[in-house]
């Protein structure tokens, strides 16, 4: 057998090494948050519904971002003196919105509706992963078109396969 | 894997055939009925508003680049003081059998199971193929990319995508306004209603000269338009088989419709 020069075994380490470093801190997969903020004590451990806090997932095209006060409706008085808990009464004291940033993004081009989705009894988890045992919230679909089509192209999904049905 | 290729080549030369569908889950027609129309162009107005249409300006205009999905053409007949005059708005006529369909060569715009001829911008080259064959010469071309100004930007369809230089885009028959009638109707378990979708262009119209519906709903109104002994399609001769229904002028005096001598 021929030997495998060094110099390729090095590349190889090195990318390997740099692209889990880059998927795990650097990609917009699984962003910093301004606040700490866990799936896995809220939906996992508590067993809060998806739709208390994103309340227009079935309602609209976006499942929306709770608002402060929806925070705020619980943590008036559970848990006021974790640290965390005390950032977001600052931002509830300033009036100002949490800057969250955004994980699941879609182009312009594409017209998704959340509403739609949950109706058809789609469940959360088949495009956002295992949520309720995330501590810290990750993007674990590609969210491509081929991605997409894994489902559209069945039989079920009526007009899944025409170009219009999700492109504007 | 040249078996699979013949295969979606063939799969694909069968989606572009004229006729492809045997009947559309709605076939939606637009009736224009001459006679009420006087040429106001709010209808461009009202396009251009709705589907993020640049505004490209009178030099742009002399070098054919003008940008409008919807047009009025005039007709003048006669001296100034007996003069009469016609208006037709022209917008892409949907054909049923697209000469544009047939001529793309990255099947950017291809015939929908609602009987729409649409175009699908992130796959459109630019070859200019379409607009070509496109016998209405409807088709718009993004020689640019256009730019608003500061405050119009604001005002841009956030449902309507911004095309960039390169792109062919016409009239949708405002797929988006359909698609919204669609998510309702579905919400409520029920087909759409006739009367439930307007294009931009037939919810300006002040005289009611156009009315836009389904024409496999024997009780819609357009189904009822389309019975009337007035209608015509533009450049029937050459058998595209347009969705738009146009309803003649009878003009007393007036020698011919200009529908007989319109060419493009």
């Amino acid at each position: 057998m021929k030997k495998v020069p060094i110099y390729i075994i090095v590349a190889v380490i090195t990318f390997a090494i740099g692209y889990n470093v880059n998927a795990r801190y650097f990609s917009n997969r699984r962003p910093v948050q301004p606040i700490a903020f866990s799936h896995k004590i809220h939906a996992g451990d508590n067993d809060i519904p998806c739709l208390y806090c994103h309340i227009y997932a079935n309602k609209s095209r976006v499942a929306g971002v709770p608002s402060v006060q929806r925070c705020m409706g619980c943590h008036k008085v559970i848990k006021t003196d974790s640290p965390k808990i005390q950032k977001l009464t600052h931002y509830w004291e300033s009036g100002e919105p949490i800057p969250w940033i955004k994980v699941h993004n879609l182009p312009d081009h594409v017209y998704f509706t959340h509403k739609r989705h949950v109706k058809a009894g789609v469940e959360c988890q088949s495009c956002h992963g295992d949520v309720e045992e995330m501590d810290v919230i990750a993007r674990v679909a590609s969210l491509k078109m081929g991605w997409c089509l894994r489902c559209h192209m069945n039989e079920e999904v009526k007009n899944g396969k025409d170009c219009w049905t999700c492109h504007k | 894997m040249p078996g699979i290729i013949d295969r979606l080549s063939k799969r694909l030369k069968a989606y572009r055939t004229p006729g492809y569908y045997k009947k559309y889950d709605y076939h939606w027609t637009m009736v224009v009925d001459l006679d009420k129309c006087n040429g106001c162009a709010a209808c461009v107005v009202a396009c251009h508003a709705e589907n993020n249409l640049p505004t490209v300006g009178k030099d742009e205009c002399g070098k054919s680049r003008a940008f409008n999905w919807i047009r009025i053409e005039r007709y003048v007949e006669g001296e100034y003081p007996d003069v009469k005059v016609k208006f037709i708005p022209i917008m892409c006529q949907h054909c049923d059998k697209a000469r544009c369909e047939l001529g793309c060569p990255v099947y950017a715009t291809y015939h929908n199971q609602d009987g729409l001829n649409v175009q699908v911008y992130n796959r459109c080259v630019g070859t200019y193929t379409c607009a070509t064959y496109c016998p209405y010469d409807v088709r718009r071309f993004n020689w640019f990319t256009y730019k608003w100004d500061e405050p119009l930007d604001q005002q841009l369809n956030p449902d309507v995508s911004v095309r960039e230089m390169g792109v062919m885009e016409k009239c949708t028959f405002c797929i988006q306004r359909i698609r919204v009638a669609k998510d309702k109707a579905k919400d409520e378990e029920r087909e759409i209603k006739d009367g439930d979708v307007q294009p931009a262009c037939v919810q300006s119209c002040p005289t009611g000269a156009m009315v836009f519906g389904d024409l496999n709903d024997p009780n819609s109104s357009v189904s009822k338009l389309a019975k009337s002994r007035r209608t015509y399609r533009l450049l029937e001769k050459y058998n595209t088989e347009p969705s738009v229904i146009y309803l003649k002028r009878v003009m007393d005096g007036s020698s011919k419709g200009h529908e007989e001598r319109h060419h493009v």
